[in-house]
């Protein structure tokens, strides 16, 4: 692994010494198509509507989570 | 400077501590920037707190000269040297300030009027305190809190607020260099107007006690207690003039921004029923969401169809007369309680613009608490109502923002390309713009008129709109708009409405830029006219990228000076995303920074937003502010010119958190991959961080409403009308809110008091004005503590290793 993955060492809790996975990402810079469109994995109507009442459970699910949803409101 | 003149400027004095602001003002004369030795020896001689003279240093004062050049040039010094007084410390806020002859001449000079019987009179200063307790210069105890009533005899006492310095010009390099070359071409710009024919500041008109409402004015009320005018010909105090004035500066944002959201909407249905070619529904899932915000039915229906009813039930939401904003659901329940009660809830966008332009006309609404009711009710109407109207169909027809890597400044601009910028605010042309800058033909066109390519830039809010769907490089924010033109590399500049400066017909004369304004609400006389047609926008376009490229082969080499600089960003930090970002696609979620704030790692929450002001030095503000939150463990959401402020400054990128951050924060950003300052959009885009405080409310843990949450609001270098309508609904939603330059009604103090002050125990927000944004951030650091210990999270709390011994314990 250490070849393949860089590492780097840091001090453990009990003070000794450490190795342990370092940076992973690829040097460089993305390009204005950079992989983050999300959006895009959203294929269908039922897809959309699902990511709402989950996603976007404050507003969009019936039963959900949240502040305002539970038993005892302060 | 040396010792010795700092020493003859304040022996000049007297070394009397009351002269601070004087004596300041003097020293300015001679520098700029007042260096800590300086401050040092002020506070030696005076007998005062280094905090005190550090404070007055940064302060605004109040009359301003020329400055010397030369040492020669000595400050006309007073006549009559004052005899050498005590140098026991003194109360400086209690002191009755000095008559300001310019101004106070013309006040008095007017027919004498009956004396205020409704204004309480004159508070007698109390005598100065015998202990060592030093209250900062007024500027600054403009935000400090003592209790209501003695506050507002001493407001009463200092009624006048310190007319502004001269500012530095910018924190961005490119600006000097291209001030420089201005000069040689002899082009000016905003930068010389703001320090020679419109240095004096009117400091009537700065405080908010002038009105022109009526021929029988204009009336200025005085700045100075009990000497000169205290009302208007038809009795307005100050209190009723500033209200008023400052209600329609509010009504006047609400109107901008929804002026654009009913153009969106407009366009939007057009597109949605198929009769403009270049637009469409380009994120479906966008239009359910509000589709179920609207109370409309999805089912099996088409997407043109439900995309119809969406365009026209948010049109509607315009001329609508009795109920409720339906956008105004999407608050916390708690919040739209508040505004139920208080009688603040938005009824229709037009119509709370219009009543508060009724209201505010001569001899109706002449009660400060009354007026600044409907203002927050105007200003609902526009965050909750027109703002947010026009970023969620912008969405839904051009794609919600996704991160995004870009560059920023005027290094963008190419030598060797067609370098065409939009300006302005409304993304419906621009998007065109986007698409014909692609077009193979005109490409083509470019290449046989010896460009390279077409280079597209944006500026202002536009830029926002594009860069964060697009990726288009931004050019650079409101103060940078000239100094585009004065690259020399600018072959037009294409602009739509809002925060375009009328000077850019003129500049535009001293190169070869061609300045084409698009919109029949917005011409200027000097410019070319194409105008923007929504069925036939892709032509519009096509037309505007060729007079740019038809343009090019008259750009002058010899005057074309393209900076260097420019910075990477990563930015399309909508609230979808960011909510998506902490929990990824099958468990997208706020908890994680709802998690970091309870437990410490994030202090809290700040928006830094809003323009660029001549009147103080260019992106500086915003950047020591930001930085200063950051230090301190607040993650910032960012919109408009302050974002541009922080992508030039680097602030925008992952990498930044490092650098900047507190270590929690930094933890936090690394963690998750984002970079510390939010890019979340344009002005109308400041809806996004409400809907984002609201997800952070609803996730609960951090209270039940936005006033609960360890966060606050801050427009360092405002200058617009919409900022004003900004901080008023971040006021009227809960928010604490710092605004830095100047505030305008600094001269009626009760209305002082009621958004300072009074607000807060009504609507939970309140407003402060703080000039240094070191402080202001600090007032910000502040209270985000005070709500973390309402919550309860103010202290870190011990984190304990269970061993299954204890566990066994606890069972
Ligand atoms: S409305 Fe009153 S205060 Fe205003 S200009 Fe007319 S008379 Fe003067
Ligand atoms: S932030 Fe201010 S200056 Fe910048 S575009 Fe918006 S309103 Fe104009």
């Amino acid at each position: 692994m250490a070849e393949k993955w860089p590492t780097v060492t840091k001090d453990s809790f009990d003070g000794s010494k450490v190795e342990i996975l370092g940076e992973t990402y690829e040097p460089g810079k993305p390009g204005p198509e950079a992989p983050g469109l999300w959006r895009n994995k959203l294929q269908d109507r039922k897809q959309m509507l699902k990511y709402l009442e989950t996603g976007l459970r404050y507003w969009y699910a019936k039963e959900g989570y949240g502040s305002e949803k539970r038993k005892n409101p302060a | 400077m040396d010792s010795a003149l700092v020493i003859e400027i304040v022996d000049h004095h007297g070394r009397d501590p009351d002269r601070l602001m004087e004596i300041i003002r003097d020293l300015r004369l001679h520098q700029y920037d007042l260096p800590d030795p300086v401050i040092e020896q002020v506070a030696e001689r005076l007998g005062l707190a280094l905090d005190q003279v550090r404070a007055a240093a940064v302060a605004p004062i109040l009359k301003k000269r020329g400055r010397p050049k030369g040492k020669k040039n000595k400050p006309k010094l007073i006549s009559e040297p004052k005899p050498k007084v005590s140098v026991a410390p003194r109360v400086i806020l209690r002191k009755r300030p000095k008559p300001e002859p310019s101004l106070e001449t013309a006040a008095e000079s007017r027919p004498p009027v009956p004396a205020e019987a409704e204004e309480p009179a004159p508070t007698p200063p109390a005598p100065p305190p015998a202990t060592e307790e030093k209250i900062a210069p007024p500027a600054i105890a403009a935000v400090s809190e003592p209790p209501m009533p003695e506050r507002r005899a001493e407001v009463d006492s200092t009624r006048r607020y310190p007319e502004m310095t001269e500012p530095k010009r910018s924190a961005d390099p490119t600006v000097g260099p291209l001030l420089e070359k201005a000069k040689q071409d002899g082009a000016e710009t905003a930068f010389d107007r703001a320090m020679e024919g419109q240095k004096a500041i009117c400091q009537y008109g700065a405080n908010g006690v002038c009105c022109r409402l009526c021929a029988m004015g204009p009336c200025r009320i005085s700045l100075k207690e009990g000497k000169g005018a205290e009302r208007g010909v038809c009795g307005a105090t100050a209190n009723t003039i500033a209200a008023r004035n400052f209600c329609r500066m509010i009504a006047a944002g609400a109107a901008a921004h929804s002026d654009h959201a009913r153009a969106v909407a407009d366009t939007f249905i057009l597109a949605a029923k198929g009769e403009i070619p270049g637009f469409q529904i380009k994120d479906e899932q966008k239009l359910y969401q509000l589709a179920l915000d609207l109370g409309i039915a999805i089912g099996d229906r088409s997407v043109k169809e439900i995309a119809i009813e969406v365009g026209e039930k948010c049109l509607a939401e315009f001329g609508r007369q009795e109920g409720e904003l339906l956008l105004v659901k999407r608050a916390p329940l708690k919040r739209q309680e508040i505004w139920r009660k208080l009688g603040m809830t938005p009824r229709g966008i037009d119509r709370e613009v219009v009543e508060m332009m009724h209201r505010t006309h001569m001899g109706v609404d002449q009660d400060y608490r009354n007026l600044i009711l409907q203002g927050s009710r105007t200003s609902l109407a526009d965050g909750w109502g027109g703002s947010m109207i026009s970023t969620e169909l912008q969405d839904i027809m051009f794609g919600t923002p996704q991160p995004i890597a870009s560059e920023i400044n005027l290094g963008v601009l190419k030598a060797d390309e067609v370098n065409i910028i939009v300006h302005g605010h409304e993304p419906l042309l621009s998007e065109m713009v986007v698409v014909a800058s692609r077009d193979p033909e005109l490409l083509a066109f470019a290449k046989e008129k010896g460009a390279k390519g077409i280079n597209l830039a944006g500026i202002c809010c536009t830029a926002n709109e594009i860069l964060m769907r697009h990726g288009i490089p931004i050019a650079g924010n409101f103060l940078q708009q000239e100094l585009a033109i004065v690259t020399g590399a600018v072959d037009a500049m294409v602009v739509d409405v809002q925060c375009i400066m009328e000077n850019l017909a003129e500049i535009s004369k001293c190169y070869h830029t061609k300045l084409i304004t698009t919109n029949y609400r917005a011409k200027i006389i000097g410019a070319e006219h194409i105008q923007f047609e929504e069925h036939d926008a892709i032509n519009t376009a096509k037309k505007i990228v060729r007079t740019a490229i038809e343009n090019y082969p008259r750009r002058d080499p010899k005057k074309v000076s393209i900076p260097q600089e420019k910075s990477d960003m990563v930015v399309g930090f909508s609230h979808e995303t960011i909510n998506y970002l902490l929990g990824g696609l099958f468990r997208a979620s706020y908890r994680p920074l709802n998690d970091n704030i309870i437990n410490g790692r994030i202090r809290g929450i700040a928006g830094v937003v809003g323009c660029n002001n001549v009147r103080t030095e260019h992106d500086s503000a915003h950047l020591a502010m930001i930085k200063e939150l950051l230090k301190n463990d607040v993650i910032v959401l960012t919109t408009g010119c302050a974002a541009m402020a922080c992508g030039k400054a680097g602030l925008l990128t992952p990498e930044a958190a490092k650098q900047y951050c507190g270590p929690g924060l930094a933890e936090v950003c690394e963690t998750v991959g984002i970079p510390p300052v939010l890019h979340m959009g344009a002005c109308v885009d400041n809806s996004r961080i409400l809907i984002a405080a609201t997800a952070v409310v609803k996730e609960g843990g951090l209270g039940d409403d936005i006033s609960d949450l360890p966060a606050a609001g801050a427009a360092p270098e405002w200058m617009s009308e919409k900022a004003i309508a900004i901080g008023q609904y971040f006021v009227a939603s809960g928010v604490f809110t710092v605004f830095g330059v100047t505030f305008p009604i600094m001269g009626a103090p009760q209305v002082r008091d009621h958004l300072f002050s009074e607000l807060e125990g009504m609507v939970g927000g309140k407003w402060a004005f703080e000039p240094d944004p070191v402080k202001g951030a600090k007032l910000m650091i502040e209270h985000i503590d005070k709500k973390r210990k309402a919550l309860g999270i103010d202290k870190a709390r011990e984190r304990v290793l269970y061993d299954m011994a204890m566990r066994r314990e606890m069972e």
